[in-house]
């Protein structure tokens, strides 16, 4: 046989002009972009797929290494976000079906629990709220209470921000807060410019006052009703009496998170006032034109009492009766009770709930419960604690401030319901393994979560009040790291004198 | 001028012959010291400045669930405006201001409904009687660059002007981060120039290497030198000594097109080394560099890059990639 002698010119002018060369251009300037736009989803899998085909480290069983296989790739995912963040929940579901073997039915259970229903309540009871429209009454009744002077206005947003945003959630303070904080600036001078840093500190007062608010009361976020299913998937057991313990319940949780929250909020005040030095130290003239526009609203109506009540009645059934009943159903009862009162719009609901946090949360709940009940998360917390005992902070004090460091740095990378559905597993069994309470671990856990100040994306409230376009990405910088540190040393410090009082 | 045009083939034949440039502003310094720029091109009769604002669409994952349309709609409730309006506000009131002839603007608005935004695509146009229009766009699309882009798409565009503060790799991105200049001077057809601390009155750096597409640049360049009245120079780089002999015929060919536009080059520099390295420093004297697009696409782009970015990315001046 004869080889053709050939040149590279002559191959290309060839390739070019038939059907297969224009494919093949076409698919390669095509695959360049596709694989480089989600180079992240192929590592995630590369690295998933070495994970699984690894030898079987000590210790773990099969099922426990795709487990942990499957929770690095939707570790990797959530942070880097190659694909929408729902459809890393869709492989979370198709993998315990083909990875796990388990039957599809189980699966689909193992998706919602109380803490699911719950998630998918609060966020209709947030619009309803929302679509009240009683910002501008809030708005008044802070600046009847502070009168004028911008310290004490912004220190009046923190609070009442706080409070509301303890019961009813973070987002949905943010939400009715923004367009107050907005008002208040832009009726101070109609130039940005000349108001950046009154800016800064009237929205940082609405996000960060909510945003620490959002640890007070299970209803604050979605991460404080993850780590109560997991602290009753994990350690209850109905046989055993001594475990009912670990059955928090809404009164319980406000009783160990309240106070760390009032704590903190006159700090936030001080913080941000002595990071951004507003231009303006009195903003009577933008609160005489807010009083005019609330009077131009008229006075309360019925529907607006209304919905308040209803809301105490949600709330009384938080405290009194989620412990019979679950604090699930009683948000869904709350959204059904907006519902048939004609207060919300079923439209409304529908485009103002992300369906796709929903659905996130119940996939990666019900991965974390793979990782206890395959043994993964023992696994894991073990080898996390042999790393962390020579350094002298494998147990007591030390152990809690280096979860709390860890907890933080995730969940600045994540949203912080994610960033507690993911570590959630791991930190409870390290608590169990180093014999320390699960239930202190659990709280720095989630209090530690909504330490995500540095970035936009950390925290709900930061997401909405950044959308608003007052604020600069480096502001967060500026201001959030002293947050995180003046919070982190608050809840260590309660962590340390006052939850040991109340008999964990 | 263009409410006329309903015929959507005839409305591009005709902004084909106008000359179209898209400036899309953030709201930073540098956007606007862009803008100003645009406005000394297109001072002319036969151009047409559009301003663009890309807002990202909203992700509600990011929020806990609530979407931020909840508090979009919230403050439209209030009457506030939103971020991207009273930036375009002001790059209009720079725009009419330069004309001194404000109230000869015939206005006309538009609304696009985009799907999982309350807002949508906003439009005004402003148009006075010699047929210069002015056009204020407020785009929501998935990504900024992309909004850039798809901008393109809708109506050819012979220059877009973006601005480019900060340097890149930083913690902190800026919206107009590195990454997203380079991503649509990657793609976009047209030239494309990354306005940076922009100031006018140093001329302008041409960087040739002889090739076609290079003289094609030179050409373009020259012409829009000539609608801002700036004086031009001339620049080759060889990688050795002996490629110093093809760098002065590169330079002398590109004089004597210039010369045959009737512009004399100011300057005229042979640089050896680096190419990249050379060009950012020679630039450091001028308000702009223009390079050439080398053409490479796809994998070839990726695997060797092209000193057209490479100057884009590192130079501390505006760069101009033309196309």
């Amino acid at each position: 046989m004869k080889l053709r002698p050939f040149s590279t010119e002559q191959i290309y002018a060839r390739f070019n002009v038939n059907f297969l060369g224009n494919v093949v251009t076409l698919m390669s300037d095509f695959l360049i972009h596709y694989l480089w736009e989600k180079r992240w989803f192929f590592f995630a899998v590369i690295v998933g797929a070495g994970i699984i085909m690894a030898p079987l480290p000590e210790g773990l069983t099969e099922d426990g290494k795709v487990v942990l296989a499957m929770s690095v790739m939707a570790t990797i995912m959530f942070v880097t976000e190659p694909i929408p963040l729902p459809g890393v929940a869709l492989l979370i579901i198709l993998g315990q079906v083909f990875l796990l073997g388990h039957d599809s039915s189980i699966v689909a259970k193992s998706l919602w629990n109380d803490s699911v229903l719950f998630i998918l309540g609060s966020l209709m009871l947030a619009v309803a709220i929302v679509k009240q429209k009683l910002d501008k009454r809030i708005a008044w009744l802070i600046v009847r209470i502070t009168g004028t002077k911008t310290s004490r206005v912004c220190f009046g947003i923190s609070v009442i921000s706080g409070l509301l945003a303890s019961f009813v959630g973070e987002h949905t303070v943010a939400a009715m807060m923004l367009p107050v904080g907005i008002t208040l600036v832009t009726l101070t001078s109609d130039d940005p410019r000349k108001v950046r840093n009154l800016a800064a500190v009237v929205l940082f007062s609405i996000a960060y006052g909510a945003s620490i608010a959002g640890i007070g009361t299970p209803s604050g976020g979605a991460r404080n009703a993850i780590m109560i299913g997991y602290w009753k998937e994990f350690f209850y057991d109905p046989s055993n009496p001594e475990t009912s313990k670990f059955i928090i319940n809404y009164a319980r949780w406000m009783l160990f998170s309240y106070p760390i929250f009032l704590i903190q909020v006159p700090f936030v005040t001080m913080v941000l006032l002595f990071t951004f030095r507003p231009e303006y130290r009195d903003l009577s003239r933008a609160v005489v034109k807010l009083r005019q526009q609330v009077e131009a609203e008229g006075s309360m109506k019925k529907t607006d009492w209304v919905a308040i009540v209803m809301f105490f009645i949600v709330l009384l059934g938080w405290v009194f009766f989620s412990d019979k009943v679950g604090m699930g159903t009683i948000a869904l009862l709350g959204a059904a009770a907006f519902l048939v009162a004609g207060l919300v719009n079923w439209e409304d609901i529908n485009s103002g709930v992300n369906w796709g946090v929903v659905l996130l949360y119940g996939a990666a709940i019900s991965l974390g419960i793979e990782m206890k009940e395959t043994g993964t998360a023992r696994w894991v917390a073990e080898n996390f604690l042999s790393v962390l005992s020579p350094i002298g902070v494998g147990d007591g004090f030390g152990l809690w401030a280096s979860i709390s460091v860890l907890t933080t740095a995730v969940t600045n990378t994540m949203s912080n319901g994610a960033a507690v559905a993911v570590l959630g597993p791991i930190v409870l069994k390290m608590a169990s393994v180093a014999g320390e309470s699960p239930i202190i671990i659990g709280f720095i856990t989630a209090i530690s979560s909504s330490f995500a100040y540095l970035t936009v994306v950390g925290t709900p409230a930061c997401t909405i009040v950044y959308a608003s376009g007052y604020l600069k990405t480096t502001d967060f910088l500026a201001v959030g790291w002293k947050m995180a540190l003046i919070s982190t040393i608050i809840m260590l410090i309660g962590a340390r004198l006052y939850w040991p009082l109340l008999g964990v | 001028m263009t409410q006329g045009l309903t015929n959507s083939e005839a409305l591009i034949e005709y902004r084909k012959s106008r000359y179209r440039i898209l400036v899309c502003v953030d709201g930073s310094d540098e956007s606007y010291r862009g803008l100003q720029y645009a406005a000394r091109l297109g001072a002319a009769p036969d151009a047409d400045i559009v301003l663009l604002y890309v807002r990202p669409i909203d992700q509600g994952l990011r929020t806990g669930g609530l979407q931020v349309r909840v508090a979009r709609e919230n403050m439209l409730n209030w009457g506030l405006e939103l971020p991207g309006i009273q930036y375009l506000k002001k790059g209009r009131d720079m725009l009419v201001g330069t004309e001194e002839l404000a109230n000869q603007w015939e206005i006309h608005s538009a609304h696009a409904d985009v799907v999982g935004d309350p807002l949508g695509d906003n439009k005004i146009g402003y148009t006075n009687n010699q047929g210069k229009s002015i056009v204020l766009k407020l785009k929501t699309a998935s990504s900024v660059a992309g909004g850039i882009l798809d901008q393109y798409e809708l109506g050819p565009y012979n220059l877009i002007i973006l601005g480019s503060s900060g340097r890149a790799g930083g913690f902190a991105k800026n919206l107009w981060d590195p990454a997203i200049a380079e991503k649509v001077a990657i793609h976009a057809p047209c030239s494309v120039c990354v306005a940076r601390e922009l100031e006018t009155g140093h001329g302008m750096l041409l960087c040739t290497d002889g090739s076609e597409q290079a003289m094609e640049m030179v050409n373009k360049a020259a012409q829009m030198s000539k609608r801002v009245g700036a004086e031009v120079s001339i620049l080759s780089v060889s990688l050795d000594d002996e490629g110093e002999v093809e760098a002065r015929e590169n330079v002398t060919k590109a004089a004597e097109l210039l010369r045959s536009l009737s512009i004399e080059p100011r300057n005229i520099l042979i640089e050896t080394g680096n190419p990249v390295e050379q060009i950012i420093e020679a630039a450091k004297s001028y308000t702009f560099v223009a390079v050439g697009d080398t053409g490479r696409t796809g994998l070839k782009r990726f695997f060797m890059g092209s000193v057209a970015f490479k100057v884009m990315e590192f130079a501390n001046n505006s760069v101009m990639i033309v196309r």
